[in-house]
């Protein structure tokens, strides 16, 4: 019986992993931060993640801050 | 309705980042004159008034830095450099141009017309030749990331030709929500919490339910469990793992691996392909948000008006009312019920041309799921809707492509 076509995928290289890359230099990120902080500022403070919004300089900062905040998104405080 | 259409149950559709037709596609002309890629002939000025032509020499990395601009100005001049600007046709000459403003050196704005040699994107250029790739599949709008994938989501930015992505209390519903209240089942997949999502923070506050991650993505298509539509979004960021490890950006946006985006796609096909009950009947859909500012040849053309206006801030004061579509991005409909080399003509066929955008989308989600549904734009209502494609016809597992990673 005949095989489908098999396509090799090559990987990229093991140095495209740049987590240092600075935020600014990708504008769909810097503005996903932007529009994190604008969400996370309507936070009571305990639901806050306490990240300050000026250190979040470089990818994964951002990834970080993002994840963070994603979590909470999915958990958000209770109403008074 | 065919048979193809007959079994459909699941619809998928990956959008990536920022990357244009001709630049991913345009290499293929060469070897299917139907396909309107590049002859290689194609020119933009640069700033000294010389000629730069496209050129197969795109890289993976490390070329586009900075991100091109890709702002509604911008996108603004690589239209309509040396026109009076609209209503005239985009001369799509202005890419260069656009691109030595942000960094005032000529040789590195000409890089904005490097393209992908032949093969040098695999597993894109493999789906290209193997099922239907859109001749016409336009961005909705000529600006940015958020206001384009709104349209895939609601068939309409509700204004907004910017990366403001605040939709609340808009009168028109997403795509999920009108999927839910019809009793279909429907999922938005992101990477995972670092990555998250761009769709949309309002989402996340009103429909928390609709969300999952990649990895259940793929538990999901192994078991069998995909709902009625979903929507699969790559990793935006470098990033370590939750468990440790390195994760490479996947949406190959600029300057992110392009060859982690095609490991990205090959895995969502493969995922899909390996489930015989699933292959047979799903189709993916792999497209882009916007061009990311990177040239194209053919001018977007006019559409049916959104019935909104965009903001003036968001132009830099060139008034814009939804009435034409931005820059045209790479399509490729996935199916084994459709015929291979499968070519959808676009505007170069005045006959048999079909123009596709992102409301493209949402309009073909409810045509086949929901039928009958008012509430929503007059340009969702227009939009071409692609389930036409699939046939009669299931082509054999021999006759399908499989993927596997060095």
């Amino acid at each position: 019986m005949a095989k489908p076509p098999v396509i090799r995928v090559p990987k990229p290289s093991r140095s495209s992993y740049q987590p240092h890359r600075l935020l600014s230099k990708n504008t769909l990120l810097l503005n996903q931060v932007k529009h994190f902080k604008a969400l996370e500022k309507d936070f009571p403070p305990e639901h806050q993640t306490g990240i300050a919004h000026e250190s979040i300089l470089t990818e994964a900062h951002a990834a970080e801050y993002i994840r963070r905040m994603t979590l909470k998104l999915h958990k958000p405080p209770a109403k008074a | 309705m065919s048979a193809g259409l007959d079994n459909l149950k699941h619809v998928v559709v990956l959008m990536m980042e920022n990357r244009s037709f001709d630049h991913m596609l345009g290499a293929l002309h060469a070897e299917d004159s139907r396909i309107n890629g590049l002859t290689g002939k194609e020119t933009n000025p640069d700033t000294t008034n010389e000629p730069a032509k496209v050129l197969p020499q795109a890289k993976f990395q490390g070329q586009l830095d900075p991100d091109p601009d890709h702002h509604f100005p911008a996108v603004h001049k690589q239209l309509f450099f040396g026109t009076p600007g609209p209503p005239a046709v985009p001369s799509m000459q202005g890419f260069v141009q656009s691109y030595f403003d942000q960094q005032h050196d000529v040789s590195h704005s000409r890089k904005i017309m490097f393209y992908f040699a032949t093969d040098k994107l695999p597993v894109l250029h493999t789906l290209a030749r193997n099922y239907a790739v859109f001749n016409g599949w336009f961005s909705s709008i000529p600006g940015p990331t958020v206001c384009n994938r709104a349209f895939a989501h609601y068939g309409t930015s509700f204004g907004k030709a910017s990366l403001d992505i605040f939709f609340l209390k808009e009168p028109f519903k997403s795509i999920y929500e009108r999927l839910l209240a019809a009793g279909r089942t429907t999922k938005l997949y992101y990477f995972d919490p670092s990555s998250s999502t761009q769709e949309v923070v309002n989402l996340l506050k009103n429909q928390p339910q609709i969300f999952a991650t990649y990895p259940q993505f793929l538990e999901d298509c192994k078991r069998g469990l995909l709902p009625d539509y979903c929507f699969v979004e790559p990793n935006y960021s470098d990033h370590p793992g939750e468990g440790g490890g390195e994760l490479l950006a996947s949406d190959q946006h600029p300057d992110h691996d392009v060859q982690e985006g095609e490991v990205f796609i090959a895995t969502i096909y493969n995922a899909i392909r390996q489930n015989p009950d699933l292959w047979k009947s799903t189709a993916l859909l792999i497209t882009y948000d916007e061009h990311g500012g990177i040239y194209d040849h053919v001018p977007p053309p006019a559409c049916i008006p959104d019935g909104f206006h965009a903001s003036l801030d968001d132009t830099n004061g060139v008034p814009f009312d939804f009435d034409r579509l931005g820059v045209r991005v790479p399509t490729i409909l996935v199916s084994p019920w459709i015929a291979k080399r499968t070519v959808v003509p676009g505007p170069e066929d005045p006959v048999k041309g079909r123009v596709f955008e992102h409301a493209s989308i949402p309009a073909t989600i409810t045509q086949h799921f929901i039928g009958e549904y008012d509430a929503r734009t007059v340009r969702e209502k227009a939009a071409q809707t692609f389930l036409d494609l699939l046939t009669d016809t299931m082509r054999p597992d021999e006759d399908c492509p499989h993927f596997e990673f060095d």
